[in-house]
């Protein structure tokens, strides 16, 4: 599959994940290449979504996403509610209203558990980075879970060092028992998209990228996700989103290396 | 009643080993110059609680003052980790309960409502739930519902001694405001046993009876309120002024290493004697306009 202008490996994972959400859907949004996609979404096949942003922020329409973090009033502008935690992870999220779930990983495995606690051995050596936030509750509680990773060998591994957020566990029924509500439902990564069995629970090539084989998608993470006899291909972003995330969305390019 | 004080009197109602709540969201409504204040003063073994981590409690992690912290993880965003929080825990010099930005909720919402525990989805098969069951003494348990007969896991609340609340409006009872986003601000202030209220305008009690539906922090629950402008540097105040840009970067390249935190504490926290000397130090009226926020955008 071609076309006739160029876009990024950003701008795919981006537009994979905008296709994601479907109109009228409530969708708590984690900051980085997330964000891009629920505005995205919204502006192209979404126009109703709901973007909740867990510190308090309900449907904002920044005038740039290139901010610090969730914490920058920047991407708090012109939101329909200010409000709390309380009410974006308890009455909305704990309650089960939340559509889906996008967070950003440092670490995801073969059955979709985040770890973003830390690198190394947590009984010896180890490097922290930024524990849960709100990602714990929103892959707990979310009725669906969408990641976007770098696709990269350490970043994909058969079990991650610390389960920070919940995918399947060990795979199974293990999650339904475990109190837990919702699912895990995509990982998209610069080379692939992927799902989940639904016996075993364990991640499963939906699709390849343009431009990328299954070699090098295999070659790139360090554990064999299920491959189906009929791999297609990713669609490719069409020129309206490319040029939104571009020109609307994005102009600063803010989201392009992450 | 008039319960306004410099921030050094409200700073010395805290003893030492006490748990103190604190309201910053990563680079927003830190309670930067109080924690200098706590530095300056030598409290120490304090307990931090909030749910994100923020600028506020790693610099007091930093300097040594915190023995340990109650939170749900959190970072600086783009501008990087917290690197005092992270060098502790590293190190292990730092006793952690770490939960997630809603189970810390829940927790202070708990402790707001004066029930025993509170139950919740969220942490359940995570590896964070495996290191809180190792505590002693128990912050999680499992129990049954009385109803359904489902088993749920149920959270300890949080009851911190004094929530220190960074906030845009207040009276001199205590009255306050919070404006934009509040995260786990209201909660906090409920479930502790007084609060201090740190605002950047002092507005009469004519105002704040004015708009009674605004006042988000109840008088009744504040001990002290300290009238201190740009308090929150180098973090943001929304609709007052935008987080300092470069200062936090400076914050962000010093706190790397251990010398690095020494020379930024020995310069803007023990090299000036009040939080006027410290906005003198950061660049002063000039620095600070450039700051202020527009009256529409709220940054």
């Amino acid at each position: 599959m071609t076309t006739d202008f160029e876009y990024s490996s950003f701008e795919l994972m981006a537009v994979a994940g905008a296709r994601e959400l479907k109109d009228g859907e409530i969708v708590g949004v984690g900051l980085g290449l997330p964000v891009i996609s629920s505005f995205l979404a919204k502006r192209t096949h979404a126009p109703n979504a709901t973007i909740l942003f867990e510190l308090g922020v309900v449907d904002p329409e920044p005038l740039t996403v290139a901010v610090h973090g969730l914490s920058d009033p920047r991407i708090w502008y012109r939101a329909k509610i200010h409000t709390s935690f309380a009410d974006m992870l308890g009455t909305v999220l704990h309650k089960g209203l939340i559509d889906v779930g996008f967070l950003g990983a440092l670490e995801v495995d073969a059955y979709g558990n985040l770890n973003t606690t830390l690198l190394g051995d947590p009984k010896g050596k180890f490097r922290r980075f930024t524990g849960s936030g709100g990602g714990n509750d929103i892959a707990s509680c979310a009725r669906r879970t969408v990641v976007t990773i770098r696709h990269e060998a350490r970043k994909l591994n058969e079990a991650v060092s610390f389960i920070t957020s919940p995918g399947y566990l060990h795979g199974g029924d293990e999650r339904e028992k475990s109190g837990l509500m919702g699912a895990p439902s995509r990982v998209i990564t610069d080379k692939a998209i992927f799902d989940f069995d639904p016996q075993s629970k364990r991640m499963r090539l939906k699709s390849i990228h343009p431009n990328t084989t299954l070699e090098d998608v295999l070659d790139n993470m360090s554990f064999k996700p299920i491959i189906p006899d009929n791999l297609p291909v990713t669609e490719p972003p069409t020129a309206e989103q490319v040029r939104l995330i571009r020109e609307e969305i994005d102009p600063e390019n803010a989201y392009a290396g992450s | 009643m008039s319960k306004v004080s410099t921030l050094a009197d409200a700073v010395a109602s805290i003893s030492s080993e006490s748990h103190v709540a604190l309201s910053g969201f990563a680079t927003a409504r830190c309670t930067m110059a109080f924690a200098h204040e706590v530095i300056r003063q030598g409290v120490k073994k304090l307990t931090v609680s909030q749910c994100v981590g923020a600028m506020d409690a790693d610099i007091l992690v930093g300097a040594g003052a915190v023995d340990r912290i109650v939170y749900g993880g959190g970072s600086r965003g783009r501008t990087g980790q917290h690197h005092c929080i992270n060098r502790a825990i590293e190190q292990r010099t730092l006793a952690t309960e770490e939960f997630s930005s809603l189970s810390m909720t829940f927790r202070y919402l708990a402790g707001s409502l004066g029930l025993p525990f509170i139950p919740i989805r969220s942490l359940n098969g995570s590896d964070i739930l495996k290191d809180l069951e190792e505590k002693t003494p128990p912050l999680v348990a499992r129990l049954q519902d009385p109803f359904t007969g489902e088993e749920w896991l149920v959270l300890k609340p949080l009851i911190p001694d004094v929530a220190v609340i960074q906030v845009q409006v207040a009276d001199e009872e205590g009255n306050a405001w919070i404006l934009g986003p509040r995260w786990d601000n209201e909660e906090q202030v409920k479930a502790s046993k007084r609060t201090i209220v740190i605002t950047e305008q002092l507005v009469s009690t004519e105002t704040i009876r004015r708009h009674p539906e605004r006042t988000l922090v109840h008088g009744f629950r504040v001990s002290h309120v300290v009238h201190l402008p740009f308090s929150a540097h180098p973090s943001s105040v929304y609709g007052v002024y935008d987080f300092d840009h470069e200062h936090i970067d400076l914050f962000a390249k010093a706190s790397k290493t251990p010398e690095g935190l020494k020379e930024y504490l020995d310069k803007y926290v023990y090299g000036v004697k009040d939080h006027w000397e410290y906005l003198e130090k950061v660049g002063g009226m000039k620095t600070l306009d450039e700051l202020r926020a527009d009256p529409i955008l709220g940054y």
